[in-house]
């Protein structure tokens, strides 16, 4: 798959690249942006995939989020992908906000006219590591995701279905039967989210599951914010922090740490909303 | 023609001008003439005067000399002839001597001559006689006799006691030494010591010894004694000597276990000082290494490598020299390792043998029957660790079970005792609520706390302490799952805090090594 370079700015130490590429998924042009740190110059670095919210695109993340700094301290590639194919001339893709363009769900659509283009969970989980790890130093078994907003889902559903085969697409129902080996979520919601108060987002129910299903989950309400991309600056260190814990960890000793460690194929984060 | 003249006439000028200047150069040599025979003149006369000068000195010289000479056979003079007195009269003595004693033999052969005529009246009056010559005869020889033994032989003189030599001395003896500056000759020598005491005067004890040296036993450790030695001859007992001061070496001292606490660069040791007086110094030693440290106080901070054990033990030291070694404790610099302060715990809670679970039991203790002291908490069923005094990282872990409302933190050493932990701005907290649904967590500092939740409840909750970066992180340590972490700028080193807020227990475990994901 050839891909070509849209732009790179040296950014931290390292460089904050775009890409251009044909999708065979999503059947488009689909653009992603890359960032390496200085540690890709000479070794391998483990990758987190991060997942944008509606009507975003590449860029937003890259522009607004300030994580490049805590990406090269700790040696973390950070991929951030689109967030639904474009240009695909689909009837009624631009009609509303949070459906079709800038709102893939990273789900695969299952109905015409979508499911010919709009398959980002498979674009996200299958097509677009292939062609990461085949074109940048990367340690192909150390992969973790994150998102915000509707990426944040995307990420916790990424998360739990690829253990076993699921068709249920809702996080909180995925939670509920989710079985598999040991997860790590880190969940920060902004209090004064106004989907919050609006009840579209739910994080109780989750996290009630969650409790019961014993999957640790580290939920932080954080007073005073928003949905917006101060809210994703102000935190996104934390969550490089617990992705590094795993993708830089040192192989252990001891038993239970040991099939923790190779099992783990994702180590979920998200922030909702 | 004209150059002829002309050359007459420069002559002449020329000639009257060497004239001038020859009559001006006789003048100078006119002038310097004078001026040499002035000095002249003046040397001549200093040399008169110098000569004078030292025919004065000498004379004065003389004189003295002189002086000096006519003193001396003056008082020569005067010696020679009281000598000659002196020998005179010890002559006269001798002969009067010798005329008694042959008197008194004369009387002795008439005595026994009128013995044998047997008139016994007249041999007593006759024996008296002679027993009063003889006697007068006796005096005068015993002193004669006395004066000659006076010059042969004299006690001894004083002899000279050591000072204390570094390392001779134990818990229980001294080992004192002297010396005899002069050739007397000495039989024996007697060591007296005694003990100094504050108050009383103790009683003295001696030694008989025929050398110049003396171990002296059964002493007290740690204590100072006065010593003193005479020598004794056939002619009486030298003076005393000077007395010296002598001190036993001190008793080891005793390591408090329990009061002694780790970390991977460092170990805080305390010890009791062994001995009732006090002692200057105390050295602590590894015996790894055989680092020797040298502290004034009962307690040691010293720097260590991680991941070792040491053997660690205490001498205590006074001018006497060093104690025996106290016994050893051991010291693992494998992760961070207190105990628990007994003396910091609130009535309510009971400690195990060990030292490292502790219990809130269920049955309700009454007021009255709270012993409360000053250190301890008195509304919060807490307790503390011993302080963390050494900067850098910090790990522990805390057991608990499901139903347990704990909380679990560090805390200033001043924290407020009649508070609870995390109320106030000296403590920081991680808090476990129990309700019947489910469970609660608060991460509490100045009373205030994030809005959290936990889905899994931690039983086993790991502790990491930065205090160069400021933190203190919880974790739920069996799933490595980070939870919380404050930031603060900790202006004091802390002690770790723990409390019960419901019947239950939870155990400490410390000495372990911080896993890798606790310090990112």
């Amino acid at each position: 798959m050839a891909l070509t370079q849209v732009s790179s700015n040296k950014c931290a130490g390292g460089l904050q690249k775009v890409f251009k590429h044909d999708s065979i998924e999503l059947k488009c042009k689909m653009k992603f942006a890359i960032y390496l740190p200085p540690k890709a110059e000479t070794d391998k670095c483990p990758v987190l995939y991060w997942l944008s919210g509606l009507t975003c695109t590449e860029q937003n993340f890259i522009t607004k989020a300030g994580s490049q700094l805590a990406a090269a301290e700790h040696g973390i590639i950070i991929v951030a992908p689109d967030t639904s194919p474009r240009g695909c001339d689909i009837e009624g893709e631009d009609e509303s906000w949070d459906f079709g363009t800038g709102a893939g769900f990273y789900v695969d659509a299952t109905q015409d006219p979508w499911k010919t283009n709009y398959r980002m969970y498979s674009y996200v989980t299958e097509e677009l590591p292939k062609l990461i790890n085949a074109n940048f130093p990367t340690y192909p078994d150390r992969m973790s995701i994150s998102g915000h907003s509707m990426g944040g889902h995307g990420a916790l559903i990424c998360a739990l279905k690829n253990p076993g085969k699921y068709k249920e697409y809702d996080a909180t129902v995925l939670a509920a039967s989710y079985f598999g080996p040991q997860l790590d979520i880190l969940i920060d919601q902004g209090r004064d989210d106004q989907f919050l108060s609006a009840s579209q987002l739910l994080p109780d129910n989750l996290i009630a599951v969650c409790s019961e299903k014993k999957i640790p989950v580290v939920f932080r309400l954080q007073p005073g914010y928003d949905h917006s991309y101060f809210f994703i600056y102000s935190f996104i260190n934390d969550h490089i922090k617990h992705h590094a814990k795993y993708l830089n960890a040192t192989p252990h000793c001891t038993a239970t740490q040991t099939s923790v460690q190779s099992d783990r194929p994702l180590g979920p984060d998200a922030q909702l909303q | 023609m004209k150059l002829g003249k002309c050359w007459t006439l420069s002559l002449i000028c020329f000639q009257g001008e060497i004239t001038s200047t020859r009559n001006q150069l006789q003048g100078k040599v006119a002038e310097m003439e004078n001026f040499a025979g002035h000095l002249e003149e003046i040397f001549l006369t200093v040399e008169e005067n110098f000569g004078r000068q030292e025919q004065h000195l000498e004379q004065h010289y003389n004189d003295v000399l002189q002086t000096l000479s006519q003193r001396y056979d003056d008082r020569e003079t005067g010696l020679q002839e009281e000598k000659k007195g002196k020998l005179e009269s010890l002559y006269n003595q001798l002969v009067a001597c010798g005329q008694a004693l042959d008197t008194s033999k004369e009387l002795i052969e008439t005595a026994q001559e009128v013995y044998r005529c047997q008139d016994k009246r007249l041999f007593l009056k006759v024996t008296q006689l002679a027993i009063l010559t003889c006697s007068l005869v006796v005096a005068s020889i015993t002193r004669v006799d006395w004066l000659c033994i006076c010059v042969i032989q004299t006690a001894p003189s004083a002899p000279v006691i050591n000072p204390q030599l570094p390392n001779s001395a134990t818990q229980t003896s001294l080992h004192v030494c002297w010396s005899l500056f002069s050739d007397d000759t000495v039989e024996y020598y007697e060591l007296y010591y005694r003990p100094v005491l504050e108050d009383t005067p103790a009683d003295e004890s001696k030694v008989k010894v025929k050398e110049t040296h003396c171990t002296v036993t059964e002493l007290l450790p740690n204590a100072q004694y006065e010593l003193w030695v005479t020598a004794t001859n056939t002619t009486g007992i030298s003076p005393a000597s000077e007395k010296a001061l002598y001190m036993t070496v001190p008793s080891p001292p005793v390591i408090k276990q329990r009061e002694c606490s780790s970390c991977p660069e460092a170990a805080l040791i305390r010890w009791e000082s062994g001995n009732t007086n006090p002692v200057d110094s105390y050295t602590v030693e590894l015996s790894e290494t055989g680092t020797v440290v040298a502290v004034p106080t009962c307690q040691c901070l010293i720097q260590l490598q991680a991941g070792r054990q040491y053997l660690i033990s205490v001498r205590a030291v006074n001018i006497g020299g060093p104690s025996d070694r106290s016994d050893a404790i051991t010291i693992s610099t494998t992760g961070t390792f207190f105990y628990l302060l007994e003396n910091t715990a609130h009535p309510c809670l009971s400690m195990s043998e060990d030292g490292f679970t502790i219990f809130y039991g269920d049955e309700e203790l009454p007021i009255t029957a709270m012993a409360f002291e000053d250190s301890t908490f008195t509304r919060c069923v807490a307790i503390l660790g011993d302080l963390i005094p050494v900067r850098g990282r910090h790990y522990w872990e805390v057991e608990v079970d499901d139903e347990t409302e704990f909380r679990v933190g560090v805390a200033y050493e001043d924290t407020e005792r009649d508070a609870y932990l995390g109320a106030n701005g000296s403590s920081w907290c991680m808090r476990h609520i129990r309700t019947p649904s489910r469970h609660k967590y608060e991460f509490l500092h100045n009373g205030w706390s994030p809005d959290l939740r936990i889905t899994v409840h931690p039983v086993r909750i790991g502790v990491a302490l930065d205090y160069d970066r400021g933190t203190l992180s919880f974790f739920n340590a069996n799933l490595e799952q980070h939870l919380h972490t404050f930031h603060c700028h900790f202006h004091n080193y802390v002690h770790p805090c723990f409390s019960l807020d419901n019947p239950g227990a939870l155990t400490v475990h410390n000495g372990i090594q911080a896993p890798d994901y606790t310090f990112i």
